[in-house]
């Protein structure tokens, strides 16, 4: 069979295996949500412990679907520094390339309120699953700068993406000041997430039987945490302070994933002239 | 007592130091949202900054309304003459 066809047939499989993903991800999470995580809120003795209880299970399920699409050879994935993520009381700060970052943010950082669309408070399954589990809602303004306060202090990490939507692939990369306006609100440390898919994969102008030709290869990499000291030298005026991490966060966020590209694009690049040098079977 | 003129001087000169914004591009007609790009959480930091100005708090509800340059003029001069006039 020639290369041509192999590769039409890969691509195939693969968006089998995504719609497949998704209506698994779909009928499970919508099964959970009425099964296990009520379970679990009404054999905790109080709201902290049923949060505590419904993340750590939230977290196997993200891990079980990243599990299950790479086994399904949908896509592969590298972490750097994830061992940054352990800590507590953290403002994880990730870009937004594709559908599933969020499930694998979710997977890899322990103890975390994450900022979801406020749609969810009308979904009649989702609904209470994501209170007790301590999400917060995307409202406006000074009620979601505070709402966020509350989780960093007490206690837990908070995970936000500050572009709000996906990246609109082509365009430079833009964020919304909230991020900065709640590291300056609460003092936690930044922890900057550069998630880099390649080829793009579920982006914001696909749809997600868009298949790349190639798998996508997933480069999450954790960078170190920007503290207090160093976001709010910025003495001139508060406004100031927070233009000012934000301005930060877009010189990581755009630095990282270019040297991530340009690294995966090498490689990419040396393994094709191995297969080229390589004898033929 | 200040002068409408010498009000809008004072605006001018918060908004340029508060957000680091270019002289030319506040103009009475500029919108602080969509021209200036000042959000609702920055508005809150002009609102204390006018205190300053007006010696009295600016309440939220009158900045309700404010989209302009203009608007903001407008605003604090309403709470000085509020202050002649209690």
């Amino acid at each position: 069979m020639g290369t041509h066809w192999r590769a039409m047939l890969d691509r195939g499989s693969r968006r089998f295996g995504t719609g497949l993903s998704f209506v698994a991800f779909g009928v499970g999470g919508t099964l959970l949500s009425v099964t296990l995580f009520p379970f679990l809120r009404f054999i905790s003795p109080n709201r902290a412990v049923a949060q505590r209880r419904i993340g750590a299970a939230m977290r196997r399920v993200m891990g079980l679907f990243i599990w299950f699409m790479r086994s399904l050879g949908l896509l592969t994935y590298e972490l750097r520094g994830r061992e940054r993520l352990a800590r507590t009381g953290l403002l994880v700060v990730a870009n937004h390339p594709t559908l599933i970052d969020v499930a694998f943010m979710l997977w890899l950082t322990p103890d975390v309120g994450c900022v979801v669309k406020k749609a969810l408070w009308s979904n009649p399954a989702l609904r209470w699953p994501v209170i007790w589990a301590g999400y917060i809602p995307n409202t406006e303004g000074v009620q979601l700068v505070q709402d966020c306060r509350r989780v960093l202090e007490s206690g837990r990490s908070l995970l936000v993406f500050p572009e709000g939507t996906r990246t609109v692939p082509g365009q430079p990369l833009t964020l919304k000041r909230g991020a900065a306006q709640v590291a300056l609100a609460s003092g936690a440390d930044v922890l900057p997430v550069t998630i880099v898919c390649d080829p793009p994969f579920l982006t914001k102008s696909s749809h997600w039987y868009q298949v790349p030709p190639r798998r996508p290869h997933f480069t999450i990499t954790v960078g170190q945490p920007i503290s207090r000291e160093r976001y709010a030298s910025v003495v001139q005026s508060h406004p100031l302070a927070v233009r000012d991490l934000t301005a930060q966060l877009v010189t990581h966020f755009t630095h990282n994933i270019e040297a991530v590209l340009k690294e995966t694009r090498e490689r990419g690049d040396e393994s094709a002239r191995d297969s080229v040098r390589a004898p033929i079977m | 007592m200040y002068s409408e003129q010498e009000i809008y001087g004072q605006v001018t000169r918060v908004l340029a130091e508060l957000f680091e914004l270019p002289p030319e591009k506040i103009v009475p007609t500029a919108n602080l949202y969509t021209d200036l790009d000042i959000d609702s959480l920055d508005a809150i930091d002009l609102m204390l900054e006018l205190k300053q100005i007006t010696g009295r708090k600016v309440q939220p509800e009158q900045f309700r309304h404010v989209r302009t340059v203009a608007d903001v003029v407008a605003a604090v001069l309403d709470l000085r003459q509020d202050e002649t006039a209690a």
